[in-house]
């Protein structure tokens, strides 16, 4: 049952997929399915630039701003866990709660006037906003592993360093790994917003329909976007559901102890 | 050798450890037994520096360990816990070879010691080597936490209540398995429970301790016969102590000529298992045999009870 399941999901995904690529390597063969959309004979596929380069584009600017995050957050995370960092805790969280509060728009506002336009204050915002989700995910995930196993790490004679890339890390990865999930398709959808500043992505497509008053550049960007988004979060979902499984459902097997009679107590 | 010297612990302002002197002889099972809060796991901790004692010091063959390398100490010394500690992420194999390792062993030599204590502790290599803890049966993740243990053949295995999770019936044979492992392999053993039955079936000697202090070290026969004070008398409880000082002696010690009839009894049980096969067969005496199965003579109900009387 369950398995039949899991195999309409990667059939649908796949589909999706190619559908994906088809519309991007040869929009135009689908020009007619959206031409109902237009008005007054406004070109229904978006015109200014290919609508490959611009996922492409999309893609990059998310890719680099969530790696640098994941990088940034995951550090922090590290740090602040160890015990010459405890102290940092409330300051760290503090500091990346501001990047996600912070309005994505009014950073892109603050940076063009220092960094220009282009794709630099989108990442700036993106990277910002991402922050919150990778730091909190590590967090936890450090931070709530067995006791028993990190201590006897130690006690097997693990300096700091081996007990963190050996087991904290590897333990704690399902849920970075969910972490950066969330970071990444909040920052598929925000860097839409990024056109506004001139940077290259699917917001311009997305823009030039608000703009023009075309409906069919409006569903096709978001379209696009949105379906990455999915694809994406749902390549997330699966690499982390498998660094779990492979552990024994983690977290049920963590808490509860199966054989235990509770006789000896 | 192991010497605790002076040893104390302080959290706030209690000492959960009191000033313990203990000496502790190569190649024998020592059992620290006490209710919780006693201060035994916190004793033990700083045997290997998972706790740093507030003062005193931990000899090792006469080296003070508190001028090892925490990490270099740790990967010398054993240790055991009641939830095994098992890295859920490793393969049995990979988690009893995590000390060999860390000592930078070969492959070959590692492969071949995972192996070898596999066998030991009746894990078929072929069937659980590649498997993930959880796929485990509860007797079989501990058998893997103390083989994992003993991996770099250290000559100190710390045990803190190794078989607490365990059923009655499998914990029995964790703990006649050890011992017998022990016996083979010469390790020194320091193991803490709250189970006195467990401390007295294990213990070479055993270690009372409450409040943080050591109340008596002493050969199990002697703490059983001569509790120094209440609380160890307690623990051992008025009711069972005659029959945890028969767990103590073999049938064999109570041989008589003669005859018996009905099954016979192996020379090698214990007193208290040849006392429950007589009442439950109703029997005044049965036959004993040794290990060959030839007849030794009889063993009686009223030769046990002679042994099960505090002594003189």
């Amino acid at each position: 049952m369950k398995r039949d399941k899991i195999r309409t999901g990667t059939v649908l995904r796949l589909l999706a997929f190619a559908v994906l690529l088809a519309f991007l390597l040869a929009p135009d063969r689908f020009a007619g399915l959206l031409t109902p959309l237009t008005n007054n004979g406004a070109p229904a596929i978006y015109n200014q630039g290919t609508l490959l380069d611009l996922t492409l584009s999309h893609l990059f600017t998310v890719g680099l701003s969530t790696v640098a995050a994941a990088i940034v957050a995951i550090g922090l995370a590290i740090f602040v866990t160890r015990p010459a960092g405890a102290e940092f805790l409330a300051l760290s969280r503090a500091i990346v709660n501001i990047g996600q509060t912070f309005p994505p728009v009014a950073v892109l506002a603050l940076s063009v006037p220092i960094m220009g336009f282009g794709e630099g204050p989108t990442r700036m915002a993106l990277f910002l906003y991402g922050l919150l989700p990778i730091f909190e995910n590590t967090l936890v995930g450090l931070s709530t592993l067995p006791p028993a196993v990190v201590e006897t790490a130690s006690a097997m004679g693990m300096t700091g360093r081996q007990r963190l890339l050996k087991v904290e890390l590897p333990l704690a990865m399902p849920l970075i790994v969910e972490g950066i999930r969330l970071s990444t398709v909040i920052g598929l959808a925000t860097a839409t917003i990024g056109s506004t500043v001139a940077a290259k992505g699917l917001g311009e497509v997305i823009v030039a329909g608000l703009l023009s008053n075309n409906l069919a550049f409006i569903v096709q960007g978001g379209v696009i976007t949105g379906v990455l988004a999915v694809l994406i979060s749902d390549g997330f979902e699966a690499l982390a559901h498998r660094m779990a499984k492979r552990r024994g459902a983690s977290s049920e097997a963590r808490q509860s102890d199966p054989d235990g009679q509770g006789s000896s107590a | 050798m192991i010497e605790l010297s002076h040893l104390t612990k302080v959290y706030g302002d209690t000492a959960v450890v009191n000033d313990v002197n203990m000496e502790i002889e190569a190649g024998t099972i020592t059992v620290i037994v006490g209710t919780s809060g006693s201060g035994k796991s916190t004793l033990l901790r700083m045997v290997n520096r998972l706790v740093e004692p507030t003062e005193g010091r931990v000899f090792l063959e006469g080296n003070d360990v508190s001028t090892m390398p925490p990490h270099e100490l740790r990967r010398s010394i054993g240790y055991a816990i009641q939830n095994h500690g098992l890295f859920p992420h490793w393969t049995v194999a990979r988690n009893i070879a995590t000390v060999p390792m860390l000592l930078g062993w070969d492959r070959r030599k590692v492969d071949a010691r995972v192996e070898e204590l596999m066998e030991l502790f009746q894990l078929d290599h072929a069937q659980f080597a590649n498997r993930y803890p959880h796929e485990l049966s509860g007797g079989q993740q501990q058998r893997v936490g103390v083989a994992r243990a003993m991996a770099a053949k250290p000559a100190l295995l710390l045990m803190d209540e190794p078989f607490g999770a365990l059923d009655p019936i499998i914990r029995s044979k964790a703990q006649t398995d050890l011992k017998a492992i022990q016996r083979r392999t010469g390790t020194t053993i320091l193991l803490v429970t709250h189970d006195m039955a467990e401390a007295v079936h294990l213990g070479d000697r055993i270690a009372v301790m409450d409040g943080g202090l050591l109340k008596q070290y002493a050969p199990a026969a002697d703490i059983l016969a001569r509790p120094a004070d209440a609380f160890v008398d307690d623990l051992i409880g008025s009711a069972d102590r005659p029959f945890r000082y028969l767990t103590l002696g073999r049938v064999r010690a109570a041989v008589e000529p003669g005859v018996a009839e009905g099954a016979p009894l192996a020379a090698d049980a214990s007193l208290y298992e040849g006392l429950g096969e007589l009442l439950w067969s109703g029997r005044d005496a049965a036959p004993v045999i040794d290990d060959a199965g030839a007849p030794l003579g009889r063993v009686s109900l009223v030769g046990i009870a002679e042994r099960a009387a505090r002594p003189k």
